[in-house]
């Protein structure tokens, strides 16, 4: 007990410490004048685009969110609010009409139109574009301008998440201006990009950062600060040390380990709740041993979720039993699922039904050197082969051939897991159905196929859940793949800044305009 | 009197030097650039033979086959290697590096490495100035007081030093300097062009922590030397002949002990190169390093390929600058 | 045996191979005298800092900090001593040829060499570790490679001076073969030369494998090397420093105790130095 604190005692004098004689030129830069505020993307160094259409990784929206706008939006209770748009109507033949808030200006002062809408869409489905975001839009068949206001977005048959997929997420339709984009072309558009956004691209330096200035025009009033420093820090810990050094006023993403020790800091609020993940273990259902149902449950008996959860990510963030995690509320099941806890005693029995003998398999799951990532397969790894006597090893890599390896199917087993994903279909439609783009599992069964489908077009929010539930307990109760757990996400701010409402699926430039120094 | 020291001897003539230095400089330029272009060739097929692909960093995980397929042939992927190179290679030639691949897709190969050299040229040659100094420092005092306190105490900072690997050394001096003391920042950048004093204030910590281990093989190189050439007749002679200490450790001690003392100094610009890529990445630093390993990472190929030769180069320039400098202190050892 | 006892009057040198040997002994048989195994998960005990039952604290999943820093010490040593092996046997047989045939055989390998030796170090063991895969072959490859040409070069250099020498153009009249000269006659002569820049490029070698380790790019866990637990204890510093902070001064003292004995070596070595010591 002595030793618990006073090892507390030193950690409040290390992260103190740093206040007292910090007299850096850059913070003082940043501190001095309060229409500049410094905001962080920790944990990642490389944005390539910041046309939505082309845009794929988390930094990449993390700006975006500041310079377009979706015609749909998020509310701070997550519910699916009106952006862009004024009005939304269902259509009875599946499909949408959108009438526009008028007077919305882009960057370069042109009006919003719905020609613009349609011209977003359009691009992100025409084959020519490859868009990775395509898929959002699978389902529509048409965009229609109807007047310079209004605008239909046509379906095949009922598409329930459509209106979720047009939100200002990770989702990549956000509303581009048509004039701007055809007088610059791909490339100068995707660094320059002119959108809605209360925030202009100013200045991009690549891996190093960009400067984000106030559009005075923006429809909702213009920013507090009058520009947004937006370095790009690569090693999360950094981003600690220059938030308490004052170089920044705020980061996009905390470590897990320094969480508790920098909410006992009165210089530093941290945002958390637990986020839009599922962290899992992929396995190759085409290969052995995991082409064995008992083999499958027996491995996914045989750790103990809880004790990851703390090794691993420091206790900031809960166990999962399925792939849908708790901040989908409707969608997610509390049912206790047999085979997703910790149970030595079964996780045993189950080996023995299984084909294969525990000690003559060898198994590498791959994972990539990026901190915690690299000790959930070690975890993994050493509390299975415990339990069951396994030969399981890790396999570390770097991040592009580990990514590379489960796309093509040359693995057995590998730790996944996306942020950011805000409908269950992009849970279950992606990961468990058999032409899901992010099954590389190889799971196939015709029942949750059918399932993932009827709530694709079930529009309405009261029945819709059910069918994922169950699409979900089936795939479960095969151990299409191993859930883990879901983390927390965090922000770190400097004590007197206020304004950021963090959602679930981890925002950043989207909340800087009400942001500002108390 | 000149005769007495040595290589204090009659220097030749202007012309007469330079003669034999510039076409040695010839030879030398131009046998690094062989090896350049080698060291090209060794990288494109090493780094195309691996397993990886710049298209999954780029378009993320929610990349379509049709997307991949489209990236490939933008970026002229779908080639042949040999034509690959062969149209990387003309492009070199007329200063063309190519575009990005999945570290700043599209962006020019050529201002990106422009953007990223200043801040790594700059600590580099902030850790070498540190280095040198604190070695000149070191190594005098102890060759000066050979065998008494001051030898010993500047001995063991040495050997200290050399125990110190980079990046276990950048944590030492954040923990104390920066989050103890509050010295220094323990993170950023800000470039000399924005303020030199803001510069080197923010790059101390960095430079510092690349420049020890140097500095401590350094000094014990001129420890070395010193003591040997402190035995030299003509440093003897000169002593009988009533100069001052201070006129002969300048002049004659010092001057002849450069030639080995500089030479450590060009091999070991290898190892400051190799730690500034980790040093770049605790420290925040947007320098080459930490631009090659995001390339080496995301298989960013033009990336690699262009810091590549940034840094064959660099290696290549530091030695024959170090050959020619030895060559002016020492007419008599120019070429071999 | 003078030579030893001479050895023995280098005050320096007999600290650092104490050091040396100490370190020897603690990787050999301390992982066995310790109750933890470097493997052995105890989670109750996360994060625990140094306590009597645990000298060096515990890393985030409960393991015994200094059960791993000495398998760590262990397999990092073993690692950069395999590597300079490598480096030496195969620099030493390159740099013969090289010296002894001269021409175009030394005009290639040589080239080759040059090239090798214009990558900056850490630079060439990062590329080839990130390409080929991240292994202890591999990361022994990588390391050999970087220190090859020194190697080369030193041995090159020796043969070429002593290629004209009496004795081994006496060899060469007797009729003897090349290969039967160069490893009787040469090689014997160029061994005080790599032996010093051995120990010196050992402690290289365990700087750039932990480096490696350090930024990611080491051996496959669960087997600990030094720059792997200071790696891991970077990434929870800030809440657990006595990891990063324990298997730092472990390198440190290790790297101390090599180079101090290098320096008692190099002065033994080195006649223009030994006259005067």
């Amino acid at each position: 007990m002595t030793n618990q604190i006073s090892r507390r005692r030193v950690l409040q004098g290390i992260t103190a410490l740093p206040f007292a004689g910090s007299l850096s030129l850059s913070a003082r830069a940043a501190l001095a004048q309060s229409t500049t505020m410094t905001a962080a993307i920790t944990g990642y160094s490389v944005i390539n685009s910041l046309d939505p259409a082309k845009a794929s990784l988390i930094p990449e929206f993390y700006v975006i969110w500041g310079v377009f706008n979706g015609l749909m939006k998020f509310d701070d209770e997550m519910n699916v609010v009106p952006d862009l748009a004024e009005t939304v109507t269902a259509l009875d033949g599946g499909g949408y009409e959108f009438k526009l808030k008028s007077g919305v200006k882009f960057h370069d002062g042109s009006e919003l139109t719905a020609e613009d809408v349609k011209f977003t869409f359009d691009r992100v489905m025409d084959k020519e574009t490859a868009s990775p975001n395509a898929g959002k839009l699978g389902k529509v068949s048409k965009v229609e301008v109807v007047d310079p206001l209004t605008v239909r977005i046509l379906t095949e048959g009922s598409y329930a998440p459509l209106l979720t997929f047009l939100t200002n997420a990770r989702t990549g339709t956000q509303i581009i201006s048509k004039a701007a984009f055809e007088a610059m072309g791909a490339e100068a558009f995707s660094r320059a990009p002119v959108g809605t956004g209360a925030w202009k691209v100013s200045d991009w330096r690549a891996g190093e950062g960009l400067t984000l200035s106030a559009h005075p025009d923006y429809f909702e009033g213009k920013p507090g600060f009058e520009t947004v420093e937006v370095p790009l820090i690569a090693e999360e810990a950094s981003g600690v040390t220059a938030l308490q050094g004052g170089q920044i006023d705020m980061t996009s993403t905390a470590p897990a380990a320094d969480v508790s020790m920098l909410m006992q800091d009165s210089k530093i609020q941290v945002l958390r709740q637990p986020g839009l993940n599922t962290r899992f273990i992929s396995i190759n259902l085409k290969k052995a041993p995991f082409d064995d149902i008992h083999f499958r449950r027996a491995v996914s008996m045989a750790f103990q979720r809880e004790a990851m959860v703390q090794a691993v990510i420091f206790g900031e963030g809960v166990p999962a039993q399925g792939v849908i995690p708790p901040q989908l509320p409707a969608y997610y099941s509390t049912e206790p699922r047999a085979y997703m806890k910790f149970d030595p005693a079964a996780a045993k029995a189950e080996m023995a039904k299984s084909k294969y003998k525990p000690e003559e398999v060898e198994v590498g799951v791959i994972t990539w050197s990026g901190g915690w990532w690299k000790r959930f397969a070690e975890i993994f790894v050493a509390q299975v082969n415990q339990t069951l006597g396994t030969k399981f090893k890790v396999e570390v890599t770097d991040a592009n051939t580990a990514y590379a390896r489960q796309k093509s199917g040359d693995f057995e087993a590998g730790v996944w897991g996306w942020l950011g994903m805000v409908d269950p279909d992009e849970y279950v439609g992606d990961l468990l159905t058999s032409t899901g783009w992010r099954n590389f599992q190889g799971y196939s069964n015709p029942e949750v196929d059918q399932l993932a489908a009827q709530g694709l077009a079930e529009t309405d929010p009261a029945k819709r859940p059910e069918y994922y539930k169950k699409a979900e307990a089936i795939a479960m109760d095969e151990v299409a793949l191993i859930p883990c757990f879901c983390s927390n996400i965090h922000n770190l701010l400097r004590a007197d800044l206020e304004g950021f409402v963090q959602k679930p699926y981890s925002n950043f430039a989207d909340q800087f305009r009400s942001m500002k120094l108390s | 009197m000149s005769e007495l020291l040595g290589t204090q001897a009659k220097a030749p003539g202007l012309s007469e030097r330079w003669g034999p230095v510039a076409l040695y400089l010839l030879k030398r330029l131009l046998s690094g650039a062989l090896v350049l272009l080698a060291g090209t060739a060794a990288v494109f097929f090493t780094i195309q033979a691996a397993p990886g692909d710049p298209a999954l960093s780029a378009l993320g995980e929610q990349a379509t086959p049709e997307a991949i397929a489209a990236f490939r042939a933008e970026y002229g992927l779908d080639a042949p290697l040999m034509v690959q190179y062969v149209r990387w290679l003309l492009g070199f030639f007329q200063g063309d590096l190519g575009q990005s691949l999945a570290v700043a897709r599209g962006m020019p190969v050529g201002a990106l490495v422009l953007q990223k050299l200043p801040a790594t040229v700059f600590v580099g040659f902030f850790a070498l100035f540190l280095a040198v100094v604190l070695s000149l420092v070191l190594g005098t005092l102890a060759a000066l007081n050979r065998g008494k306190a001051t030898d010993t105490i500047a001995t063991s900072i040495a050997v200290f030093g050399v125990s110190m690997p980079d990046f276990w050394m950048s944590y030492v001096l954040i923990f104390g300097l920066s989050l103890g003391l509050g010295l220094f920042p323990a993170f950023g950048y800000v470039a000399p062009s924005t303020s030199l004093t803001g510069a080197l204030h923010a790059t101390f910590l960095p430079a510092l922590a690349i420049a020890a281990p140097m500095a401590a093989v350094f000094a014990r190189t001129l420890r070395a030397v010193l003591i040997e050439t402190l035995s030299k007749p003509y440093v003897t002679a000169a002593k009988s002949f009533g100069l001052r200490r201070p006129f002969i450790l300048v002049h004659f001690v010092l001057r002849n002990a450069m030639v080995p003392y500089l030479t450590v100094v060009g091999l070991q610009i290898r190892y400051i190169l190799g730690g500034v890529v980790v040093v770049e990445r605790i420290f925040g630093i947007p320098g080459i390093g930490s631009l090659m390993v995001d390339g080496a990472f995301a298989r960013d190929y033009n990336v690699l390929q262009a810091c590549t030769v940034v840094f064959l180069a660099i290696v290549l320039l530091v030695n024959v600058a170090v050959d020619m400098i030895c060559a002016l202190l020492d007419p008599k050892q120019t070429v071999k | 045996m003078t030579s030893f006892r001479r050895f023995l009057q280098h005050r320096t040198g007999v600290i650092g191979l104490l050091i040396v040997v100490i370190v020897a002994l603690a990787v050999l048989i301390g992982p066995a005298l310790i109750p933890y195994g470097p493997e052995d998960m105890d989670f109750m005990a996360m994060l625990a800092p140094p306590s009597a039952a645990h000298p060096f604290g515990t890393d985030s999943f409960g393991r015994d900090v200094l059960s791993r820093v000495l398998l760590g010490g262990r397999v990092s040593l073993l690692i950069s001593f395999t590597a300079i092996l490598i480096a030496a046997v195969l620099g030493s047989w390159i740099g013969i040829l090289s010296g002894y045939h001269m021409g175009w055989t030394d005009g290639v390998l040589m080239r080759v060499m040059d090239l090798l030796f214009s990558f900056p170090s850490f630079i060439l063991a990062m590329l080839l570790m990130v390409l080929f895969g991240f292994s202890s072959a591999n990361i022994i490859a990588a390391i050999a490679l970087v220190y090859l040409p020194i190697f080369a070069r030193i041995a090159r250099n020796t043969t070429l001076l002593i290629r004209e020498e009496p004795f081994i153009q006496a060899s060469r009249l007797m009729g003897r073969r090349p290969a039967a000269i160069m490893l009787t006659e040469i090689l014997p002569n160029i061994s005080a030369p790599i032996m010093v820049q051995a120990s010196v490029g050992f402690a290289f070698a365990i700087i750039l494998e932990a480096g490696l380790s350090f930024i990611g790019l080491g051996v496959q866990p669960p087997t600990p090397s030094l720059g792997g637990i200071m790696s891991d204890g970077r990434e929870y510093f800030s809440r657990a420093p006595w990891v990063l902070t324990m298997s730092g001064m472990a390198i440190s003292v290790a790297l101390l105790g090599i180079n101090l004995l290098g320096d008692g070596l190099r002065d033994l070595t080195d006649p223009k130095l030994r006259e005067r010591t």
